[in-house]
């Protein structure tokens, strides 16, 4: 089950490209792009995806979208979870 | 002939027949586009013998033929081409739909060497090594090569305003063209461009499809992702969202991340600097009107 102490890693079936303060994200089924599933990240949901590295836990990161920006923590961590959940097929969760 | 050299969207493509080789004939579309043969970007051997893809070639992309009849698409051949991987060389392998023999050919290319190999098998005495399919097969992979990109659009050039109008089958690319090249603008093309970014801006090329094309290029400062409307309305795309848009409009074999990867790198930065648009329009003269008013 996914907590505050999970750490998130971002999957490899997936390829990114930052342009401005957005990203979009082509994912990658058995080798072909799926361009019918292309995601585009405002720049909230670039922040976060960015904080995703694989050493983070998402209180880390629930922290550092409290900092960067001016919310309260209880909205980041609605932000975050939802971020996660909407993601979740290009996520691993440890 | 022995040898000949291709000049398509800036590209030197060179064809020359191995020495057991056949004769060589481009198809009567390519003859404007012949050159000089001084360097070739590419230089593609020709053979005539058949070429077995190597054991343990992995199979990354597979083509159905695609006919479409009144308006309706059909799958009539499932084997029509494919690409295969063997360690770092790629391979191309295709039958000709549309060809009075029965023939196959294998294309050995990799991405970083310009020097390509290419068996047909069951030509006659002389072959068009640049038969389709293979003509948009190599020209789409010497635009992997280069960081360019090739599309689904029509492109025009009036008054020095390059505009291209972009979408998938019936979105209104020929028509868009016909009403610019009714108001006497000049047409690069109506189906599939070619766009290079030569160091002092972005050009827009044509490939020959049609017998009667000539080379023809320009260089443009908008884009359009074009749909039938019941009015004329322009809607500015931005950031991701204009990436987005113009990339489902690409052609792509969407194989690897590589590769996926280097389209996507290449139509963000020409979406940093070219604006983008979606464009629902009437199919008349008021749409021109639109565009020239926004100029």
């Amino acid at each position: 089950m996914t907590g505050l102490n999970s750490i998130l890693s971002q999957s490899t079936t997936i390829v990114t490209r930052k342009t401005g303060n957005e990203y979009v994200l082509v994912p990658i089924t058995n080798n072909i792009a799926d361009m019918n599933s292309v995601y585009t990240l405002n720049e909230t949901g670039a922040f976060i995806w960015e904080l995703i590295d694989g050493k983070r836990s998402i209180e880390e990161i629930i922290i550092k979208l409290t900092n960067e920006y001016d919310i309260d923590k209880q909205n980041a961590e609605s932000d975050v979870f939802t971020f996660i959940e909407n993601m979740s097929k290009y996520l691993i969760i440890r | 002939m022995r040898n000949f050299n291709l000049n398509i969207a800036g590209y030197n493509i060179g064809f020359e027949a191995s020495a057991n080789g056949p004769e060589l004939k481009p198809a009567a579309r390519f003859l404007r586009n012949i050159k000089p043969n001084n360097s070739s970007d590419i230089l593609i051997r020709v053979h005539s013998e058949p070429f077995n893809l190597p054991k343990g070639a992995e199979r990354v992309f597979r083509a159905p033929y695609v006919e479409v009849i009144n308006g309706i698409q059909f799958n009539n051949e499932t084997n029509f081409w494919s690409v295969w991987k063997y360690r770092s060389e790629l391979y191309i392998w295709t039958i000709f739909p549309l060809s009075f023999s029965e023939k196959n050919a294998v294309l050995k290319f990799s991405l970083t060497s310009m020097e390509w190999d290419l068996w047909i098998y069951g030509a006659r005495d002389e072959m068009d090594p640049f038969e389709y399919p293979l003509d948009g097969l190599i020209l789409y992979y010497l635009t992997v090569i280069n960081g360019d990109i090739m599309i689904h659009a029509s492109g025009v050039n009036n008054a020095g305003h390059g505009y291209i109008f972009s979408g998938v089958s019936g979105k209104g690319k020929s028509t868009m063209a016909k009403l610019w090249d009714d108001s006497g603008a000049k047409v690069i093309h109506d189906d599939r461009l070619i766009l290079r970014n030569s160091g002092n801006g972005y050009r827009m090329f044509n490939t020959p499809v049609y017998n009667d094309d000539e080379p023809r290029e320009s260089p443009f400062s908008k884009i359009f992702i074009i749909e039938h409307g019941r009015e004329n309305m322009l809607v500015p795309l931005k950031g991701a969202n204009a990436v987005t848009q113009v990339m489902a409009n690409c052609i792509q074999h969407n194989w690897g991340a590589d590769i996926i990867a280097r389209l996507l790198g290449s139509i963000s930065i020409m979406c940093g600097t070219i604006p983008a648009s979606k464009l629902f329009f009437k199919p008349d003269r008021s749409v021109i009107d639109l565009i020239l008013d926004n100029e």
